[in-house]
């Protein structure tokens, strides 16, 4: 059961993060094909946004850890 | 699922203790970091002396990097963000070759020790906020944390807590991961499957030192330009 909260707690937040990275990489995409001489500025910018978002599902994997080695 | 075996995965990743100084543990993530900065330093030192107009060798290399953090800042910035390549690009140089030593065998890279991010993160932290103080004064510094109103005094306090651990957690926790995963993978398929995971985790190092400086840029220009 303490190994399924922890299993639970990455998956969640991963699948969160896949969906909104995926998004946002799609916007991004788009962006570029449109525009293609803004490319340098989107891809600086995509590479900010998507570290913000996995910063949470980073967050959640050090809380499973954290569960992980207390059990 | 042997657990464990695991449990022995975590004890390969976590750093031990080397020597005491004085009452001071000194782990293998600090020994490693020597190691690294004694690569570093005497390569940049000896790169530095030998500067030409018409560039040979690693000096390309190194003023490729100059060149892209120039652009970056002066993005950001403007002119003036010039002054601030030794903080960001000493962050990017060193954290890369912390994060690559992974690939010298039976190296712990330094990164995926909590400590080591932490300790970069409050550098990084503590001189932006002093590149605020400088830029605005201790009046405009202070009443930075009472806009757009006073109301709002408790959340832009956390804002400017939260960064230094949101930064070093984002390292640590990537570098850790990835290092975990590769673990884990040699302990099921030791042949051939962790390659192309190990390629990734190249690229992972690159991409992680890029977003650390990239968001030390973030931070100084948000107090340059203000929100």
């Amino acid at each position: 059961m303490e190994y399924l909260s922890v299993a639970l707690a990455i998956a969640v937040a991963a699948l969160g993060s896949a969906f909104s990275q995926g998004i946002a990489t799609k916007a991004a995409m788009e962006g570029i094909s449109r525009q293609p001489e803004a490319s340098g500025d989107i891809r600086t910018t995509l590479i900010l946004a998507l570290a913000f978002i996995e910063a949470l599902t980073l967050f959640s994997f050090v809380i499973a850890i954290l569960l992980w080695t207390k059990i | 699922m042997n657990f464990e075996a695991l449990q022995v995965v975590l004890e390969h990743v976590r750093p031990t203790v080397v020597f005491y100084l004085g009452n001071i543990p000194i782990t293998t993530s600090v020994v490693n970091t020597w190691i690294v900065m004694a690569i570093i330093i005497p390569l940049a030192y000896f790169i530095g002396k030998r500067v030409r107009t018409v560039p040979r060798g690693m000096q390309h290399l190194v003023e490729m990097l100059v060149e892209f953090f120039y652009g970056l800042l002066e993005e950001t910035m403007g002119r003036e963000g010039r002054k601030f390549l030794p903080l960001v690009g000493t962050l990017f140089v060193f954290i890369l070759c912390l994060n690559l030593s992974w690939f010298i065998p039976g190296m712990l890279p330094p990164t995926t020790d909590l400590s080591t991010t932490l300790g970069f993160a409050i550098v990084t932290i503590v001189a932006v906020q002093l590149i605020g103080v400088k830029k605005r004064g201790i009046g405009g510094y202070i009443k930075h944390f009472f806009q757009p109103n006073p109301f709002l005094f408790p959340l832009n306090l956390l804002e400017e807590l939260v960064k230094p651990v949101s930064l070093s957690l984002r390292l640590f926790a990537n570098m850790f991961g990835e290092e975990t995963v590769v673990m884990v993978l040699f302990i099921l398929i030791p042949l051939f499957i962790p390659t192309p995971v190990m390629l990734l985790g190249i690229i992972m190092g690159l991409i992680q030192a890029l977003v650390f400086s990239l968001l030390t840029v973030v931070y100084i220009s948000s107090f340059i330009h203000g929100h």
